[in-house]
């Protein structure tokens, strides 16, 4: 298992790191091993969404806590960014061009009436501030939010409820066109990323390079937490928290970290997916897409390295063709995939195989029982 | 915007209706002779005299008089000139013709409708506003010395005068000094201008709130006058608050209500049974949408489709009272639907996932996602109408306040809901069982309760209160697809703040949340309010995480 784990790794990195985008790249257009930068942006997202969903995992899967604001996390990561992307559009925005909008300001806030650049907008103008906030602004968001929640000793379920309700809360809240956020409509339209055209195909590429190298480096961080000695207490608190307790451990502290770390995870992966999507609003940090990444876990397989990113990767590459095929089906089927993942395939697709190893010795076992009963009736 | 309401409610809506077309039989009775032929000259003599003729038929205060003017305005009196005789002015009831002067009916030559210039239909509705003003109904009374206050034409003062000394109702008598006051704001006079301005603001009279800030703001009037203006503004904006306020109390009482009844449900679910139902929000739509289906059996008949199959479901097409009555059928269907919906729920899911709580959170979500498909895919994807029955559409209006039936009828009912489920829960067989099972499943199955079917009954029953509560929903707000979606937090939040387990803590905590919610949201903007509400539940329990009233147990896990 853990040898063809490796193999696996080690084959998808190939693969994705230098395969797809040597075939962007150098592959003929219209050559059947041309690959599109359609193709590579969207393999771009779903990676994105892949390493939300090894965060998702690492402590639903790892840890026991079924968070549903990890889309919170992804989003402030992703508007951090953002922030930057609308501060560097400058000269290239619609309302600069028309000549209504002399101190550079983001476009929605001239349209809002924005007199000037409001005080924290100031710092994001800085590449490197804006990279460090990516990283800091949902790691102290969880932070203060965990330190609050653990400490009261909330576990399980209501951990799970007030999640939702603090992800609910936010979205409410960066709905509001007041909040200097751009409300319904958030940031969009950005043009450059450290001087580089983001609609270059080069640059997208690239981006896409950061998103897998991203994605192998925190396979690489789970999976080695996993094998100290910090991993396996953060198990044993999924199995009995209690027991580790009373074994003398300080669970809030395991935990807290944990959900820190994950929140910074998330963040970075929202952060590399708004320069290749090309906006981020509130509608991406709904209690709805929260619980999206978790069907992708479940699909994929919960506590397994890689089953959170097979999870994203099936289930987006489903929502996209569904949603052109049967836009109308598409909550049906995922409604249907969530409900089917959780009674048939409690372990997902990395789970799968060994699900059949197990039916099949099943199936031999009842074969070769038969004659016995017969022979005890008789 | 409140004071508008009112200001609809209160006034213009009873003098549009009362002075629009009074029965025609109520006045064939017997009529002064001397007054139709008053009547029959203002109509037909066409002079410079003809307009103060008709106003002059105000000081008959005939209540007939009244009716055929408002005829005449609207079109409907009919003159005959035959070749050869008189003009007759006549009236249609039905198909009879019947004389003006005589009130005999009559056949008439030549008929052709009595025709109104505006000069005519200002004069009529001055003699109609006057004549209302002495009307036997004091509410009619009342709101057309509203209506003549509110236009500040000083010619009505002497009448308004007139009519206050011998006014014996005291409402009328108040809306009389704050119809004065209105009029005596344009006096030149100052001295009785700061009357009337006093007399606004000891009224505390919203009516005239657009006038007085007009007042303070204008060049024409007197310091005094403005100073005075705004000490009046201050007062009514005080009580304007303070009506507001109650208000609002009032509709957060209501919103609470159906929370209450909602939460109740989920208490029942999530806080004795352990199941977490997202789908818990679909099953108040179902039983709004059944409220829908309902309606329109009794109506017209509703097409639905689905999958590509239409589907005609056939209405009874009742009218009147038959058809009002819908309501009182649609509340115990919109009950057993989502119990039936419930049940399936629990039979096909939910029994495999009563030892893995969060994932009967993740595949309820999931069935809750499919029930939001199949509302948008079978009664398309905008909200429905849900009509109220003509018997919870009033209000009553205690100074100021509107309280309108439908939400007094929620609040009344959600009582009731609450009273029969702690009987249930106390005093029958099955909330014994439930009870039991609850408490401890292995050994309430030993005693030999059947705990598979007490599971099934149980998660009916909370499912079926959230039906209730769509079914009562649907009288206050929209019947959409994503109508469960916006009371599943706010449900969770209830049970959790109510503490799990405790029926009591829920009542509690339905009621605090509904009427903080509506309070913040009127103070502020609506999101604005939830963001407050959502952040200090949070804050409230990392505080007490048990909630209002923890349940205490010895188990460790528990």
């Amino acid at each position: 298992m853990r040898k063809s784990e490796n193999l696996i790794l080690i084959a998808g990195a190939l693969l994705l790191l230098v395969v797809l985008p040597c075939l962007n790249a150098f592959g003929a257009e219209g050559s059947a091993l041309h690959v599109s930068d359609y193709t590579i942006n969207l393999w771009g997202k779903y990676l994105c969404y892949g390493i939300l969903a090894v965060s998702v995992n690492l402590l639903w899967g790892y840890t026991g806590l079924l968070s549903l604001g990890q889309c919170l996390f992804f989003s402030l990561g992703g508007y951090a960014l953002g922030m930057h992307l609308m501060l560097k559009i400058g000269k290239l925005g619609q309302y600069y061009q028309a000549g209504n909008n002399p101190r550079e300001l983001p476009d929605f806030m001239v349209f809002l009436g924005y007199p000037e650049l409001p005080a924290h907008w100031v710092p994001f103008g800085s590449f490197w501030f804006a990279a460090l906030m990516v990283l800091v602004i949902p790691g102290l968001v969880a932070f203060g939010f965990g330190w609050l929640i653990f400490r009261s000793r909330i576990k399980g379920v209501y951990f799970s409820i007030l999640t939702q309700a603090l992800t609910y809360a936010a979205s409410l809240l960066f709905f509001q066109n007041k909040f200097t956020f751009g409300g319904n409509n958030g940031l969009t339209d950005f043009k450059t990323l450290l001087e580089a055209d983001l609609n270059a195909p080069d640059v997208r590429r690239n981006l896409y390079v950061a998103t897998v190298v991203l994605l192998m480096a925190v396979l690489g961080l789970v999976k080695w937490l996993l094998g100290t000695k910090f991993g396996k207490v953060q198990q044993a608190i999924r199995d009995s928290e209690n027991r580790v307790l009373f074994s003398g451990y300080a669970t809030t502290s395991f935990k807290l970290l944990i959900f820190v770390l994950c929140a910074v995870i998330a963040g970075a992966a929202g952060a590399l997916y708004v320069p290749q999507v090309g906006i981020i609003n509130p509608s991406e940090m709904t209690t709805d897409k929260s619980l999206e990444a978790v069907v992708w876990v479940a699909v994929g397989g919960r506590a397994t390295l890689l089953g959170p990113v097979y999870g994203a990767i099936l289930v987006n590459v489903l929502k996209s063709w569904a949603t052109t095929a049967y836009p109308d089906y598409w909550y049906l089927i995922l409604g249907g995939l969530f409900v089917l993942a959780v009674l048939f395939a409690p372990n997902g697709v990395a789970g799968m195989p060994q699900q059949f190893r197990d039916l099949l010795v099943w199936w031999k076992s009842r074969r070769s029982a038969l004659p016995d009963t017969a022979a005890l009736s008789a | 915007m409140f004071s508008i309401q009112i200001l609809l409610r209160r006034w213009l809506l009873p003098v549009l209706l009362g002075a629009g077309l009074p029965m025609a039989a109520a006045w064939a009775e017997t009529v002064d002779p001397a007054l139709r032929q008053q009547v029959v000259e203002a109509v037909l003599q066409e002079d410079e005299e003809q307009a103060a003729r008709i106003e002059a038929l105000a000081e008959t205060g005939s209540d007939w008089a009244a009716g055929v003017l408002a005829l005449w305005r609207a079109g409907n009196l009919q003159v005959d000139r035959p070749a050869d005789g008189p003009e007759l002015l006549f009236t249609l009831e039905g198909a009879v013709a019947r004389r003006l002067d005589t009130g005999e009916s009559f056949v008439p030559v030549s008929p052709k409708e009595v025709a109104t210039t505006s000069k005519i239909r200002k004069a009529i509705k001055n003699a109609t506003d006057l004549i209302a003003v002495a009307s036997p109904d004091p509410k009619v009374r009342a709101a057309a010395i509203n209506k003549l206050g509110m236009s500040q034409n000083a010619d009505y003062l002497p009448v308004l005068l007139a009519r206050q000394s011998k006014e014996s109702d005291a409402a009328v008598q108040r809306a009389l000094r704050e119809g004065i006051a209105l009029i005596q704001l344009t006096d030149e006079d100052d001295v009785v201008c700061l009357a009337a301005i006093g007399v606004l603001g000891e009224l505390r009279s919203l009516g005239s709130v657009d006038l007085l800030q007009a007042m303070t703001v204008s060049d024409d009037e007197s310091e005094a006058a403005k100073a005075a203006a705004g000490q009046a503004l201050h007062l009514i904006e005080r009580y304007q608050k303070q009506v507001e306020t109650v208000g609002s109390l009032f509709r957060g009482l209501s919103a609470g209500s159906v929370l209450l009844v909602v939460a109740l449900g989920l208490a029942i679910t999530f806080g004795l049974m352990g199941v977490i139902n997202m789908a818990h929000g679909e099953m108040m739509a179902v039983g709004a949408y059944t409220t829908y289906l309902v309606q329109n059996i009794f109506g017209g008949g509703v097409a639905l489709s689905m999958f590509g199959f239409g589907l005609e479901v056939p209405g009874l097409n009742l009218t009147g009272a038959a058809y009002q009555s819908y309501f009182i059928c649609a509340v115990p269907a919109s009950f057993l639907m989502a119990a039936l919906v419930g049940i399936a729920l629990e039979r096909g899911v939910i029994r495999f996932l009563y030892k893995r709580p969060l994932e009967s959170l993740l595949a309820t979500w999931g069935i809750s996602l499919i029930l939001q498909q199949l509302f948008r895919l079978i009664f398309g994807p905008n909200n429905v109408q849900v009509s109220s029955p003509s018997y919870l559409s009033g209000s009553f209006v205690i100074s100021d306040v509107v309280l309108g039936y439908n939400r007094v009828f929620v609040i009344g009912f959600a009582v009731a809901i609450v009273f029969l489920t702690w009987l249930l829960l106390t005093k029958t067989s099955l909330g014994l069982f439930i009870r039991a099972v609850m408490q401890n499943r292995q050994m309430a199955a030993c005693m030999g309760v059947r705990t598979e079917r007490v599971n099934m009954l149980t998660f009916g029953f909370g499912s079926g209160l959230a039906g209730l509560g769509g079914a009562f929903l649907s009288q206050l707000g929209n019947v959409g697809p994503n109508l469960g979606q916006s009371y599943i937090v706010d449900s969770f939040m209830t049970v959790v703040v109510g503490g799990v387990g405790n029926l009591i803590g829920t009542v509690g905590s339905a009621i605090g949340i509904g009427m903080v919610d509506q309070s913040l949201q009127s103070l502020t903007d609506p999101s604005m309010g939830k963001i407050i509400t959502l952040g200090s539940i949070i804050f409230f329990l990392l505080w007490r995480p048990g909630g209002l009233f923890p349940t205490r147990t010895r188990s460790l896990e528990g």
